[in-house]
């Protein structure tokens, strides 16, 4: 009758049983527990960083009903990815899918346990772009966007494919009011600095900054508001070794405007550490331009 | 040789048109109206407890049905369970079309169903999705005594009372609840089940607390 229909009902069903043993729950702030996915045997878990509100007490839910203590290994507030190490072994890490592999339509399923049990919702894959940045600063190797329902507790949970594979973790944070999913290969990348350094190598400039409005000349000139008015400079920093001084108003980094202070911050990645980066900046009335080359955050 | 997707749709229009000839709507003289199911051929309808009573607890007067066939009949309240917000209604009439009933018991997340209703008076709205989890422990369905099935669908005013049908047609649930744009909760089909034994199978003796059988 509707052999279909129920056909693919029993599908989507199916792949929701089969990957709940990836899946566990997150209980590391006071609300609602959270979601995450198992990354390796030994306990290695992703799961959202904005989930994660405490750096200690934290508990995994693991899919076979028990729960144990985990530690935090790092997170990364700009890609919103923390990644935890539960006290378990023998865990069912998730198999990983390239974005790369997807196309805008495919249906795909979100799964979240901020329970006992595994919940799913249904999309399709609305956006699939280029990498981009995160509003804080973050690199993200594609943009990956969903209509799945974010049900409260999902953040953190996988981004399931039709042929059972995860594709990321599921984020409500990221941008508000959208469902973005971070992708396999962010995750891979965050996963391996965080496991080597604990953190996200970020680069280290120096200076304390306050946004000022240019005047009309230097708007004219220049072709923006505001830029970045340097109110110290740290002696021996990148900024000191580069000849910025106190009063210089800074307009750019490697060809980006500056506007705000979110503009240096997202500015100041790990791959521009230890390489010579451009500055533009105003100094008494000119336009100037220097290099300076970043130092890695402490 | 249809496609895949075109093959869904006829799978999903016949089961909306084979549910629509037992879906009702419920007027109860105020601005909008909720749907229901009739549930036996003899009449019996059953909808939400919030589609028939009043703000202050009691029946809506001027209660009435329209069925697919366009009559409209007046219906009286059996019985209404507030804890559960379920109603039990009884119109004059025989042989109706009935709507399946389906274990509400063995649905997994991830099952798709069907919802229809009359959203913001549209007759016969339906809105698909899947089910996102079930039972008393569902987020922002707070209150532990009560089960529920949760899905991704679009339910909207005026689906409340009407049928949640699994992916063979059946009645798993009746429509109650929104708690966001995207996610709807309905009391799952064992529950209600459960209700009508209790009111309408059991006519001696006291009903348990919350109903009130009329």
């Amino acid at each position: 009758m509707s052999a279909t229909w129920k056909e693919l009902s029993d599908n989507i069903a199916t792949l929701v049983q089969e990957a709940g043993p990836h899946v566990v729950r997150v209980e590391a702030r006071r609300r609602l527990p959270a979601t995450g996915v198992i990354y390796a045997a030994d306990g290695l878990i992703v799961t959202s960083n904005h989930v994660v509100e405490r750096d200690d007490e934290l508990q995994i839910g693991l899919p076979d009903g028990s729960a144990t203590a985990a530690t935090l290994v790092g997170r990364d507030a700009q890609t919103d990815v923390a990644v935890l190490r539960a006290n378990a072994s023998g865990l069912s890490p998730a198999a990983w899918l390239s974005p790369d592999e997807l196309r805008v339509g495919h249906i795909v399923v979100a799964l979240g346990r901020p329970g006992q049990t595994v919940q799913a919702t249904l999309g399709i894959v609305s956006a699939l772009g280029n990498p981009w940045r995160t509003p804080s600063g973050g690199q993200v190797e594609r943009y990956l966007q969903t209509d799945v329902a974010m049900y409260p507790g999902f953040s953190g949970g996988p981004l399931l494919t039709a042929g059972g594979s995860f594709a990321g973790i599921n984020t409500s944070a990221l941008l508000r009011g959208i469902s973005l999913t971070v992708p396999a290969p962010t995750l891979g990348r965050v996963v391996e600095a965080l496991l080597a350094h604990g953190r996200m190598p970020r680069g280290y400039l120096g200076i304390g900054i306050q946004p000022v409005r240019l005047s009309d000349t230097l708007q004219q000139q220049t072709g923006q508001e505001a830029g970045l008015m340097v109110m110290s400079v740290e002696s021996g920093s990148p900024a000191a070794d580069g000849g910025l001084l106190q009063g210089d108003i800074l307009i750019g980094i490697g060809g980006q405007a500056l506007h705000q202070v979110d503009d240096l911050q997202a500015q100041l990645t790990g791959e521009r550490v230890g390489k010579p980066t451009a500055l533009r900046l105003i100094r008494t009335g000119e336009v100037r331009d220097l290099s300076v080359t970043l130092a890695q955050a402490r | 040789m249809p496609t895949l997707l075109e093959q869904l749709n006829d799978d999903l229009s016949r089961l909306s048109a084979q549910a629509l000839a037992s879906l009702v709507q419920v007027h109860n003289g105020r601005r909008g109206a909720g749907a229901g199911s009739i549930w036996h051929g003899d009449g019996l309808i059953v909808t939400n407890a919030h589609v028939v009573l009043t703000r202050h607890g009691t029946v809506s007067d001027a209660l009435s049905v329209t069925l697919q066939d366009g009559r409209e009949l007046p219906a009286r309240v059996l019985a209404t369970d507030t804890d559960h917000d379920l109603a039990a209604l009884r119109v004059q009439a025989d042989g109706l079309p009935t709507i399946q009933i389906g274990d509400s018991r063995r649905l997994h997340p991830g099952d798709l169903v069907l919802a229809l209703g009359y959203p913001f008076g549209v007759a016969g709205g339906a809105t698909s999705g899947v089910v996102i989890g079930m039972g008393a422990h569902l987020p922002e369905l707070g209150d532990a005594r009560r089960e529920w099935i949760a899905a991704d669908l679009h339910l909207r005013p005026g689906h409340s009372g009407g049928p949640m049908l699994d992916s063979e047609g059946r009645l798993v649930g009746i429509n109650t609840l929104m708690t966001g744009p995207e996610v709807g909760a309905a009391v799952p089909s064992h529950v209600v089940v459960e209700f009508l034994k209790r009111v309408l199978g059991r006519p001696a003796g006291p009903p348990p607390s919350g109903i009130t059988v009329l």
